[in-house]
């Protein structure tokens, strides 16, 4: 029994960093810029298929592709900051309905271009290792790869927005963007820099999940759901709460599908949504605006 | 909802389903898209963009060639051609051609004083209950084909009132479709999930020592009914098996199911029959926590890249149900399958590494069509569906079978025979011995119908 509690541990470690990545992303977004960026779980897919075409297709090393994965995912960010949603900035709906038409458009091009068969990814590498001398106890080196990367990018955020003028000027976009504008902060490159900031980190997520994953071109369709669910638990706005809610949800749901079943984990992970709702209409770490 | 697939946008076949335009009839380009496009009245920007596709593809498109056939039959293909159960049916279509260019280079088929031209017109249903009824509409009334082939399950109630009201008869690879209700489905060629029992009949007949099972399934049509099935096996043969474990189709990480199935340190992994996008994730997952025990399953689809993903060793004797058709088994003289090792040849030439399980399936059901019709003297859909079910038996790919299913699916539409049990063996996929259903049925039926009874998946039972 201990053993296949630390083994269900370590497998919501690794959901919970997952998660995290991109639920991050998804908020910052939507604090600085007020974008409900639906088309994020095609962000996470195209870091995929970066692994795809880089490491599986031209076999050049993995975390190449990764690195690849991460400029040209977050390049992508900072085109669609200014082609999709600065354009509407002031009309969150038609920032939504953008994003949803992206979403079908790297779909078909992603399908067109790769076909629409799940891809083949060899992995990196098979290596494991038995975590606190036990047998029943193991770890995927590939797994290790997504847990580091995503303690690695996301202590990066936090210090980057804690110590950094750029970092600040985001937080203060986000709290307060007129404000921020008056005391001289570009909203156009604030939001370009957490555009490419929060693209970069799906693309990471998704080119670092690739050989564990199901890679096609629907494959962000699964992500955004978990995701927007994530956020809502921890409290639009809130990067703190999102990974709280990151890590609550991937604890939640590892040990349901571990000690019930996957089915009935993903609607436990929908109760849970609803419990906190109800409890806490701002969400976990969320604060109300003021009218 | 949100993943729309390229053939939708752009109005054509996706690309990997159909390079070549709608039809699949070996014949290519014979009908011209710009036809097909005004019956389903596009706006003008899908036209154009629709037309700029086709003259960029119709530099690539062959002449048709002469045929002796002086008819056409059109035969609709309606699988999911793109999402995650596209692996059993893209690969389908992919042999229908085949068997289309074969049979009309050969002058078509002749029935009755006619010789026909088979054209197949396909639609992608994405397994999707909605979109397989828009394509069963499409097929039947703007098309005009005689004949239906389907994967089945989910999408099935989408075309049921469709098939009865119009008398079209359609097939399915699933008979857990069938009921009293359906007069015009057949399962002809696959009986899944009954054949599963012969893979856990030979397992218990060869690896003895092999005492507890542990099963998992995605919580689908087609999961649950070969729930049903392993687990009545399974008691059939003294193998203890715990609770199944689901989980739902949205599942990116395999890690917390496995964790929780090999909790019981079982002997037995039952894959049953998820997809091959869930069979390959489970299998490295079992890899890597750690199992030792024999792995089942229906299929085991591309499994050369479960090999890379785990080891020859760890794959070494996995047991399933589809083999490859190189294998030399496939030659004795019971098989009804025309030259099954040149036709997986030409498959493998033409779309490497796309051999899964239904790859023979669509084309061994038209052999089936086509024994039916020239008995029948017709390609109306009844008289194909008498022409097929006369006498009681018909010659399924694996030999002389009959048609069977009352007492599980209310109706004697499944024709059910022998079945391969394959092994892989150093690497590849091998055919161990054909089995019986019938002969495993006489003997076990009533286990059968136990547990599909306590799975509410007995016809009476479904909705």
């Amino acid at each position: 029994m201990t053993e296949l509690l630390l083994q269900t541990c370590v497998n919501a470690v690794y959901a919970a960093s997952f998660m995290a990545l991109i639920a991050v992303g998804l908020m910052l977004i939507f604090g600085v810029m007020g974008v409900v960026n639906f088309a994020h779980g095609e962000l996470f897919m195209l870091g995929a298929y970066c692994v795809v075409f880089v490491y599986a297709d031209r076999e050049f090393p993995f975390f190449l592709a990764v690195m690849i994965g991460l400029v040209f995912v977050g390049g992508l960010g900072i085109l669609m900051e200014r082609a999709l949603f600065r354009p509407v900035r002031d009309n969150p709906l038609a920032g939504l309905i953008a994003s949803i038409g992206l979403l079908l458009m790297l779909q078909a091009a992603i399908a067109m271009g790769f076909g629409v068969r799940m891809e083949h990814l060899p992995p990196p590498s098979q290596a494991t290792f038995h975590l606190f001398g036990l047998d029943g106890v193991v770890v995927a080196l590939q797994r290790l790869y997504v847990i580091v990367g995503a303690g690695i990018v996301l202590v990066s955020l936090w210090l980057f927005l804690r110590r950094t003028r750029f970092g600040w000027a985001l937080r203060a976009c986000a709290q307060d963007p007129e404000a921020a504008a008056l005391q001289g902060i570009s909203i156009n490159g604030t939001a370009r820099l957490a555009m490419f900031i929060a693209a970069a980190m799906a693309g990471v997520a998704g080119a670092l999940a690739a050989p564990l994953v199901r890679t096609y071109p629907y494959m962000g369709h699964s992500v955004i759901v978990t995701a927007f669910i994530v956020t809502i638990v921890g409290g639009l706005g809130s990067l703190g709460g999102a990974v709280v809610a990151a890590i609550l949800y991937g604890f939640v749901h590892t040990f349901v599908t571990t000690f019930s079943d996957g089915v009935v984990a993903d609607i436990v992970g929908l109760l849970l949504m609803l419990f906190v709702l109800v409890l806490r209409p701002t969400g976990l770490l969320g604060v109300r605006e003021r009218d | 909802m949100l993943a729309v697939p390229v053939h939708r946008i752009l109005n054509r076949e996706p690309k990997d389903a159909c390079p070549d335009g709608v039809r699949d009839d070996g014949n290519q380009g014979e009908k011209p898209m710009s036809q097909n496009l005004h019956q389903r009245k596009i706006g003008r920007r899908t036209f154009l963009g629709a037309t700029v596709a086709g003259a960029a593809m119709a530099g690539g498109l062959a002449p048709a060639r002469l045929s002796a056939a002086n008819k056409t039959v059109k035969i609709g293909f309606l699988a999911p051609l793109t999402g995650p159960v596209s692996a059993w049916g893209l690969p389908g279509l992919y042999g229908c051609r085949i068997w289309a260019e074969q049979v009309n280079a050969a002058g078509g088929v002749r029935i009755g004083d006619d010789s026909y031209n088979v054209e197949f017109v396909s639609y992608d249903n994405e397994y999707a209950t909605d979109k397989a009824k828009v394509g069963a509409s499409q097929l039947v009334f703007d098309e005009g084909v005689k004949f239906i082939m389907m994967l089945g399950g989910d999408t099935w109630p989408g075309v049921q009132r469709i098939s009865n009201e119009s008398g079209m008869l359609v097939s399915t690879l699933l008979p857990s479709d069938l009921s009293p209700d359906t007069p015009n489905l057949i399962a002809p060629c696959e009986v899944h999930p009954i054949y599963n029992v012969t893979g856990v009949s030979w397992l218990a007949d060869n690896m003895p020592e092999l005492k507890t099972a542990v099963i998992c399934a995605q919580d689908d049509a087609l999961g649950r009914p070969s729930v049903a099935t392993y687990l009545a096996a399974f008691e059939a043969h003294g193998i203890q098996s715990e609770d199944p474990v689901f989980f739902s189709l949205e599942t990116t990480d395999f890690a917390p199911v496995m964790t929780k199935l090999l909790s019981s340190n079982p002997d037995i992994l039952c894959l049953d029959t998820a997809y091959a996008d869930f069979v390959h994730p489970l299998c490295e997952q079992a890899h890597q926590q750690g199992f030792k025990g024999k792995i089942i399953s229906c299929t085991a689809d591309y499994y050369e890249q479960i090999i890379e993903k785990t080891s020859k060793e760890f794959m070494e004797g996995f047991i399933f149900q589809f083999p490859d058709f190189d294998d030399p088994a496939l030659n004795e003289p019971q098989i009804n399958f025309a030259a099954p090792n040149e036709f997986y040849a030409e498959y493998i030439e033409r779309w490497p590494d796309q051999w899964s399980a239904v790859s023979w399936e669509y084309a061994s059901i038209m052999d089936l069509w086509v024994q039916g019709a020239q008995r029948a003297g017709s390609v109306e859909p009844q008289d194909v569906l008498a022409g097929m079910k006369q006498g009681g038996t018909g010659k399924h790919a694996f030999g002389e079978a009959s048609w069977w299913g009352k007492e599980l699916f209310g109706i004697d539409n499944a024709l059910v025979g022998n079945w391969p049990v394959v092994v892989i063996e150093n690497g590849k996929a091998v055919i161990k011995e054909y089995r019986s259903i019938p002969d495993w049925w006489s003997m076990h039926g009533n286990l059968l119908v136990k547990h599909f009874t306590e799975m509410g998946e007995m016809y009476h039972q479904r909705g």
